[in-house]
């Protein structure tokens, strides 16, 4: 029985450790399945993460690509500007740097320009390289200098991507360069000395691309624009330098001869006002004379007598006329006249003027008029001279107008004080003789002045007095259809 | 009184004509005849004419001067290329200091380098306080970790430390340090600070694990010879599904792009390991030490998340300082964030302005490898070599 109850329970025992068993196994079966779908999934995960360190080297390639074009492009603008706004040919590669270099990716460059009368390339430029190495280049170049016109002629940049393995530019990078990488382009100014661009880089990660080559190209197309902007400015520069020279020696030329027409016309004054002087004094005895013959004081004269004394004496007064216009512009021109300038009604000096030329235009059947705007009324002058403006002006109108004709004198307010028309209805004169007739002992040739007197003094005399008073004097003129004499007075302030 | 700081930079192309116009804008901006330390970063140029930095030293006096060459440099005004920078310090009483510099580090075992730079840098701070040491070493050394073990053994395992690896044109042909008005190269110079001195380091790189994760199965110092039990190099082949020759073309960018990253428990971020080589035997060079046994991911960067790990490492800078404010900030910047960001570059600068304050001033330099510590409890704030990292160092006086 016991044996039994023990059997029993052993079974039952042995029942319970299979059930657990088979338990157990099946939680281990679990386990492994989620342990292998773990692994599987890690391993997943990391074929994924394989993946993703693909795309992100090969974006972070085309990222680093992109930033060296970019940064490229920054400095190759920034030099660029600089280079093209220098005009002068030995500072063009001079602004070029160590730092702008590096920035294109590179660290080692030349700049060589062909020399026609030397027939050799010279160096204008080296960076990054020492002492020996530039002499090294330098005498490698001399030596090759045909491939390197070749490079010129062929007007195309190569580079160590670009040329065959056995190129020639490719023997010399490491021995005389000393360069892995490199790109050669042309300088090509379109007028002078053409020449080449070199740069390259140790470094072995460096890779060059067609984008560097255009780069580079884009570079050096901007040194041979900048040559040639230098030389175009050179040669302006100096022909303005010429010209600016020979304006220079002519103006001093002209100043001199200026100078010598001052001292001459200074000579001229003086000379004309001694001997007017010198003139007056026995002009006044004649006069003298002739008038006390002419009182019959001295005795009867007899009637062909006194026709010549009368002759002795219109000319003697002619004369006297004739030399005190002399002596008045020999003052005015030497200063010795002062203005005494005034406030003055025009209306009033015109009225005047009318009044003394009155009996002469009666008889000459001339009419008279004046048209004085009100803001012209009032001008800054020396009344007996600007008087004898008018009286000079207003009589040669009159001597020129034939009968029945007019006289106009109007004023209005100008730019620089009043503008004065004399207006008549005379003769006129001719185009070649208005630039003259204000110059002394100059008459216009016509039948009027042949008949009538005159010194030619007038009209020099009213010059004189109009630019004494900063003022001008002008005519407009045609023949046979009258004349306007203008001039300009100041107002007072 | 705080530190007094003058900042002077120029990007002349004539080398000592630029030295003339950085020391002489740095001393018209420090406002103070007593100069204690100069920092000097520079393009490589520099270096090619060591005359500079005896021009530098003649106009600064006695003020004592270190620093390195790197890729670029970094100032308020910018990120630029060629060009030299100059931070004049001047410290306030209560605040000490020591330079100390050591050559010939490639003949000798790495550790005795470091050991003695540390060793040199005690010097005089006998029974003061030492709160901060950092240090500009050459990028080229190949084994930094024992040199920084070396250097830790004497400063103290939990000592603050921060550095610098000088770089190069990318060409990682010579990169240098600079001490007082001497040019080295195989070398490491370095400052010790004790004193009443505040500051906050912030380190990040920003990098993110990709893929499944793989053990180091063997390795010895740099070199990983075997990951999963196949040759280390198996790894790249497999994630490019490409061939060594292929890959050796590309090393510089997969190496800055896609490098290793040591899992650190208890870490937020991998510590990043550059290649520096592939060998035909499958085994990867590493910059520094890889151990074995360690926990590997491949990691990928992006620009994003780039400028998101700037943006915390200045925060971590301000939490650093707690509550007060950096009288200047030092940045050691890797190489490989330069060129990962390309024509952003310069924002990782703005970044750092507008958390730290845009007048901060503010000197750094691209690297090809950054020391700062770890932060995690079980590494007991140990510094550490760091790939592709910014490091970010405030400092200011209490």
């Amino acid at each position: 029985m016991l044996t039994g109850i023990l059997g029993l329970i052993g079974l039952l025992a042995i029942a319970a450790l299979a059930i657990m068993l088979t338990y157990k196994i099946e939680t281990i079966r679990q386990l492994r399945a989620a342990f292998n779908s773990l692994k599987k999934s890690v391993d997943e995960m990391d074929e994924q993460a394989k993946l993703i360190v693909r795309t992100d080297m090969e974006l972070s390639k085309t990222q680093e690509d992109l930033d060296k074009k970019l940064t490229g492009l920054y400095t190759l603008q920034r030099l660029s500007r600089t280079i093209s706004t220098t005009l002068e040919e030995n500072q063009i590669f001079k602004m070029m740097q160590g730092a702008d270099l590096d920035e294109l990716g590179f660290e080692k460059a030349c700049v060589f320009l062909w020399n026609e009368v030397e027939k050799k390339f010279l160096p204008q430029m080296y960076i990054g390289y020492s002492q020996d190495e530039t002499e090294t280049i330098q005498s490698y170049v001399g030596l090759n200098k045909n491939k390197y016109l070749d490079l010129i002629t062929a007007e195309k940049a190569v580079s160590s991507i670009s040329l065959p393995i056995d190129a020639v530019f490719k023997e010399a990078k490491d021995r005389v360069f000393k360069v892995v990488s490199f790109i050669i382009s042309p300088v090509l100014p379109k007028e002078g000395e053409k020449g080449f661009l070199f740069v390259g880089t140790q470094n072995i990660d460096t890779l060059i691309n067609e984008g560097d080559e255009e780069l580079i190209t884009i570079l050096a197309n901007q040194l041979g624009q900048a040559l040639e902007n230098a030389r175009l400015f050179e040669k302006t520069w100096r022909t303005q330098q010429a010209l600016e020279k020979r304006v220079e020696e002519r103006t001093r030329d002209l100043t001199n001869a200026l100078n010598e027409v001052k001292i001459i016309n200074n000579r001229k004054t003086d000379f004309v006002s001694s001997v007017s002087h010198e003139l007056r004094t026995p002009l006044t005895s004649i006069k003298g004379y002739a008038s006390i013959l002419l009182t019959g004081k001295l005795g009867d004269i007899p009637s062909e007598i006194r026709e010549r004394l009368d002759k002795i004496n219109r000319h003697s007064d002619e004369l006297v006329h004739l030399v005190n216009d002399l002596l008045d512009i020999a003052r005015i021109e030497s200063g010795r006249v002062v203005m005494k300038k005034e406030s003055l009604e025009l209306k009033n000096i015109i009225e005047n003027v009318s009044d003394l030329l009155s009996m002469q235009l009666k008889e000459r059947q001339i009419e008279f008029g004046y048209n004085i705007s009100a803001d012209a009324n009032t001008i800054s002058a020396d009344r007996s001279q600007i008087e004898r403006v008018f009286i000079n002006l207003i009589g040669n109108a009159m001597k020129f107008t034939p009968p029945a004709g007019k006289i106009t004198v109007s004023a209005h307010k100008a730019e620089k004080g009043v503008q004065i028309d004399i207006t008549d209805t005379g003769c006129g004169i001719p185009e070649e003789a208005q630039e003259k007739i204000f110059e002394e002992f100059y008459r216009v040739d016509n039948l009027i002045n042949q008949k009538a007197k005159g010194t030619g003094l007038g009209l020099a005399v009213v010059k004189h007095i109009i630019e004494a008073h900063d003022g001008k004097i002008w005519v407009k003129s045609k023949f046979n259809s009258g004349s306007t004499f203008s001039f300009t007075i100041p107002q007072p302030i | 009184m705080g530190i007094q700081i003058g900042i002077g930079l120029s990007t002349e192309k004539d080398v000592f004509r630029a030295t003339q116009a950085a020391v002489m804008q740095a001393k018209s901006n420090i406002h103070t005849e007593k100069i204690d330390l100069a920092i000097v970063f520079s393009s490589i140029e520099f270096a090619a004419h060591p005359a500079f930095l005896k021009i530098a030293s003649s106009l600064l006096g006695s003020a004592r001067i270190v620093g390195c060459t790197g890729l670029g440099i970094i100032s308020n005004t910018g990120v630029f290329k060629h060009g030299l920078a100059v931070m004049l310090l001047s410290f306030p009483e209560g605040i000490y200091f020591n330079t100390a510099y050591v050559k010939g580090i490639s003949a000798r075992p790495a550790v005795s380098a470091g050991g003695e730079l540390g060793e040199r840098l005690l010097y005089g701070f006998k029974n003061i306080r030492r709160d901060l040491s950092v240090i500009f070493s050459d990028g080229l050394l190949r084994d930094e970790s024992s040199f920084l073990y070396g250097l830790q053994e004497k400063l103290g395992i939990s000592f603050p430390l921060a550095g610098a690896a000088a770089s190069d044109n990318l060409a990682f042909k010579k990169t240098s340090v600079y001490f007082n008005d001497e040019v080295f190269s195989d070398a490491a110079c370095g400052v010790l600070w004790g004193g009443k001195l505040n500051f906050g380091l912030g380190v990040k790189h920003g990098w993110k694990p990709l893929g499944k994760p793989r053990y180091v199965t063997k390795s010895s110092g740099n070199i990983v010879y075997e990951i999963d039990k196949a040759p280390a190099a198996e790894i790249y082949k497999d994630y490019f599904a490409s061939d060594l020759v292929q890959l050796r073309k590309e090393l510089k960018r997969i190496s800055i792009l896609y490098p290793i990253g040591i899992y650190l428990q208890g870490e937020e971020e991998y510590l990043l390991r550059n290649i520096i080589s592939m060998e035909d035997s499958g085994a990867l060079v590493f910059q520094s030490d890889v151990p074995e046994g360690s926990l590997i991911r491949l990691m990928i960067g992006t620009k994003e998340s780039c400028l998101a790990a700037t943006a915390q490492a200045a925060e971590e800078v301000k939490n650093g300082l707690r509550g007060h404010a950096s009288n200047f900030v030092f940045v050691f910047d890797s190489v490989s964030r330069y060129i990962l960001l390309g024509r952003q570059a310069n924002k990782e600068l703005e970044i750092i302005k507008d958390r730290l304050g845009k007048d901060t001033p503010i000197i750094g330099i691209y690297t090809y490898g950054e020391e700062a510590p770890l932060k995690a409890v079980n590494y007991q704030g140990r510094a550490y070599f760091h790939n592709q990292t910014i490091a970010i160092l405030g400092m200011g006086a209490y």
